[in-house]
């Protein structure tokens, strides 16, 4: 029950964090989709320590024509 | 151990920048200070002035006077070989599989130029042990003002990506502790190399704000070389950066400097006049040196 619970309080963090990422990632790795970014070099010294955040933002794409119904199933909303 | 003095030559193209940094050199060689005169203009006029062949290793060209030529293709290329390996070293298999094509583009990619500048002055500064004075040849305006500001621009990405990340590892924390009530975490990879990113170009920013650096702005006397000048003087400002002192060459015997004092103060000015048909070849370059001796005596003296 203990680890429902905690299962369920993290569940939120875990999909904020993700956001978070997805956002990193879009800053740093912004200039190969055409967004402002910063200089070069401070993508390319980052990328090699990216992988995680690459797939996260490459995953997002996937999700990104229903934002909605991904945020409801984060909050179990039915 | 004491920061060497370095002497940053910077101005509008064909002003004589690439002279003016050969007669400094010159000049600091002859007062007895192991000199190296480094060539950041990818014009590379070093080699025709002293008539001589340079590379990027040093060759010495008098008396305590050496000359390099940084080739910033070579160091792009360096810097996109060692990036390529750590990318293959920390990535999954496939996904590093294709880099290949991605890195033969990305070093056309805008502002790599003069990131690679920026290395090369660190390999330079590195090696610089034994040195007692460094001059640089810089290239013209456009290039130097974005090498000049990139350590800054750059720094308020960091400061900002340091933040987002700093948010992220907290909430993997929390979410750590309430998993498996974690006490020790995982450093993190990315917070670790934006650290060591911070220091590196905050190492430069004050490099290049330091008393020990000298920024030398040469111009000639008309209103474009001094409009321009008056720009560069300005963008430097807003990034901290003073101008040590204004070398006025190429000066006629009946010019006067009244437009330059207008707008710089006549303490920082050093004036050279027009030797006809150019200063080429070591021994020119010496017989100009001990006749200003005055001039560059200045220059030298605000290294001190």
């Amino acid at each position: 029950m203990d680890e429902v619970a905690r299962g369920k309080a993290v569940e939120t963090v875990e999909y904020e964090v993700e956001e978070l990422e997805n956002i990193f990632a879009l800053l740093v790795l912004g200039v190969f989709v055409g967004i402002p970014s910063p200089p070069i070099q401070i993508t390319m010294d980052l990328m090699p320590e990216m992988q995680h955040e690459c797939a996260v933002m490459l995953a997002k794409v996937s999700t990104a024509h229903d934002p909605l119904g991904e945020l409801f199933s984060v909050l179990d909303i039915d | 151990m004491s920061e060497i003095p370095i002497y940053f030559f910077i101005g509008k193209g064909g002003v004589g920048k690439s002279t003016t940094s050969a007669l400094t050199a010159v000049h600091l060689a002859s007062t007895g200070r192991r000199t190296l005169l480094v060539s950041m203009d990818p014009a590379h006029n070093q080699c025709d002035i002293f008539g001589m062949r340079f590379s990027g290793k040093s060759r010495a060209v008098a008396p305590n006077l050496a000359v390099r030529e940084i080739d910033a293709e070579y160091w792009i290329r360096r810097y996109l070989k060692e990036t390529r390996n750590h990318l293959k070293r920390t990535y999954a298999y496939q996904s590093a599989f294709n880099l290949q094509d991605h890195f033969n583009v990305l070093q056309y990619a805008p502002g790599l130029e003069e990131y690679a500048l920026l290395l090369a002055f660190e390999n330079t500064m590195q090696a610089a042990d034994g040195q007692d004075a460094i001059v640089f040849d810089m290239a013209p305006t456009a290039l130097s003002l974005r090498f000049f500001s990139l350590p800054s621009i750059s720094l308020v990405w960091l400061d900002e990506l340091l933040k987002l990340r700093g948010t992220i590892c907290e909430k993997k924390e929390i979410i750590s502790k309430i998993k498996m009530g974690a006490c020790e975490f995982e450093t993190d990879r990315v917070r670790k190399k934006l650290d060591e990113l911070i220091q590196s170009h905050a190492r430069l920013k004050s490099r290049f704000m330091s008393p020990k650096t000298h920024v030398n702005l040469v111009l000639n006397n008309d209103r474009l070389s001094l409009s321009e000048a008056r720009r560069i003087a300005r963008r430097l400002a807003d990034i901290g950066i003073d101008i040590t002192r204004i070398v006025v060459n190429k000066m006629g015997p009946e010019e006067t400097t009244d437009d330059i004092a207008e707008t710089f103060s006549v303490q920082q000015l050093s004036i050279l006049p027009l030797v006809p048909g150019g200063i080429l070849g070591l021994s020119n370059l010496q017989r100009v040196v001990a006749t200003h001796c005055d001039v560059f005596s200045a220059i030298a003296r605000s290294g001190r």
